[in-house]
């Protein structure tokens, strides 16, 4: 059930999709824009993770969302409409506090997307896709990609280790327990640098940087491929048609202005809404199909 | 202690923003946020008599070394007043002033400006017109605009710079600094003069003209050379 129908498309098919929705998120200022993007992208991040998804975003977003848009209004003071005076004298006006809101909109929906992007475009994808064009450059970024999980599932497996051995440490002082994160700290250091150097003798005996070499790939462009393509340019080109014509422009400053309801506006909005929700209704489209089929069998 | 790990973080955000309100970008308070005294008593205002010169605070004394005194100031033409420690004492007596807030130089130069502040521009390029407002023995210039474009509902931001001890004007009425192409900003005049140090040092004294005029040419197109160096922009 959890499984992501998004992500058997074809790699570059993933990359447009998600460079279209990030750029998007922050390109378009407009609060419909913005709340479109921040509820696809909330969906589509539980769809993929599920409970832990939910539990993310509760417990990180939440409070990050509501500390920038507070944080705002007491260093941005523009705005037509005054509310009060700030203890500093500067006012604190409505637009800024709107901007706030929008800004950290824009912020969460980015970083909701970014999590749905790395569980979508694994590193195998990634190096297919820019493996030919530059070689090392994705190399370096598989890598680098992999280097934070490694590092935390590596601490892991140390700190049961010296459980294991009798340092548990559950009822030590601030001190010993600084000491014993020292000592993981230093274990850990050792075993990155012996890594390192293993990995470095892996890739010569296989045969890293020879002529000639091939890389095994699995990702064939196919017709339901080309199908979301066409679907993901068409969309993306309505929106980036609507902003240039200016039916998404929203302005914050001085006073709050933008269109809402005019014909161009829908057209570029549900153009929008089409984008954002793309991986939802194929995983929609998927499920429906999935559950058809065991109907007959 | 995992259990009281979300108290601990709410606390750790709740008090950065409550610095983070107090100041709201300044780093030093100053004492240009006091609004003075009413005073004490009506005997004290009857007891000042009216020709009676402020009392001015003490001019920050100039380094000759440096040629500029503490706050990084240059000396002042020997017949203005000195500039003022901004933290200086209010006393309660009452006098009154001029006051006038004006953007006529922005009215040539309209197709500088941002299209989303068109709307903020007077047809007359008056802010707030000329009047006659009170002031305090003790305050500045800066006191004086603030108290009266918050009176008078109109937007006004600044920025106090601890290291010149003063408050510099960003915006007044939505239309900053740097909205009118880059050598934009506000300016003040006291009796026709730009001083060469921040508003919230120059002290008041009774009948003093305040203008606070905005340039889009660093000074040169309302008559203030001297900052620029003299020279016309070609």
């Amino acid at each position: 059930m959890n499984e992501d129908a998004f992500s058997s498309f074809h790699p570059a098919v993933s990359l447009l999709y998600f460079t279209f929705s990030i750029g998007f998120t922050v390109f378009l200022t407009h609060p419909i824009c913005l709340g479109i993007s921040l509820l696809c992208a909330f969906i589509y991040s539980v769809r993929i993770k599920g409970k832990r998804a939910v539990r993310f975003n509760m417990l990180y977003m939440l409070p990050t969302f509501a500390f920038s848009a507070l944080l705002n209004p007491a260093f941005n003071h523009q705005g037509a409409t005054i509310l009060a005076y700030l203890p500093s004298g500067n006012p604190l006006t409505l637009e800024s506090i709107l901007y706030g809101l929008a800004a950290s909109a824009m912020l969460v929906a980015s970083i909701s997307w970014f999590s749905c992007f790395n569980a979508v475009m694994t590193s195998d994808k990634f190096v297919y896709l820019f493996g030919r064009i530059i070689p090392s450059l994705s190399l370096v970024l598989a890598m680098a990609l992999r280097f934070a999980p490694l590092f935390t599932q590596q601490i892991k497996v140390i700190s049961y280790a010296q459980k294991c051995v009798g340092r548990n440490g559950s009822n030590e002082n601030f001190l010993r327990k600084m000491m014993r994160g020292v000592k993981i700290l230093s274990i850990m250091t050792t075993w990155a640098l012996e890594n390192a150097i293993e990995t470095a003798d892996s890739m010569k005996c296989r045969g890293y940087g020879l002529p000639g070499r091939t890389a095994f790939s699995v990702y064939r462009f196919q017709r339901r491929d080309a199908w979301a393509l066409a679907l993901i340019l068409a969309f993306a080109s309505i929106a980036i048609a609507g902003s240039a014509i200016g039916a998404s422009r929203f302005r914050y400053f001085p006073t709050v202005k933008g269109e809402w309801t005019g014909i161009n506006a829908i057209i570029a909005f549900a153009a929008y809404i089409g984008l954002c929700s793309f991986p939802i209704l194929v995983n929609i489209k998927e499920d429906i199909v999935w559950k058809r089929i065991k109907l007959n069998a | 202690m995992a259990k009281y790990r979300p108290l601990l973080v709410a606390f750790i955000i709740a008090s950065v923003l409550a610095v983070a309100y107090y100041y709201g970008g300044n780093f030093s308070k100053g004492g240009y946020a006091a609004q003075p005294q009413a005073p004490a008593s009506v005997d004290a205002v009857a007891q000042a008599p009216s020709s009676e010169k402020p009392q001015i605070a003490e001019a920050s004394p100039i380094d000759p070394e440096a040629g500029k005194d503490a706050h990084f100031t240059g000396p002042a033409p020997s017949d203005s007043l000195m500039p003022a420690d901004q933290n200086a004492a209010y006393s309660g007596s009452e006098f009154s002033v001029s006051l006038s807030v004006r953007c006529d130089a922005i009215l040539g130069n309209m197709n500088l400006l941002d299209d989303d502040k068109k709307e903020l521009v007077p047809a007359d390029g008056t802010i707030f017109p000329a009047s006659t407002v009170e002031a305090y023995v003790g305050e500045s210039v800066f006191n004086v605009l603030q108290r009266e474009m918050k009176r008078a509902r109109i937007h006004l931001e600044f920025m106090n710079t601890p290291i010149y001890n003063s408050a510099y004007i960003e915006g007044i009425n939505n239309i900053y600094e740097y909205d009118a192409g880059e050598l934009s900003g506000w300016m003040y005049k006291v009796n026709g003069r730009f001083p060469n140090y921040g508003c919230s040092r120059h002290l008041l004294q009774p009948g003093d003209a305040i203008e606070w005029i905005y340039t889009c040419d660093l000074g040169r197109d309302v008559g203030a050379d001297e900052f620029s160096g003299g020279q016309k922009d070609e």
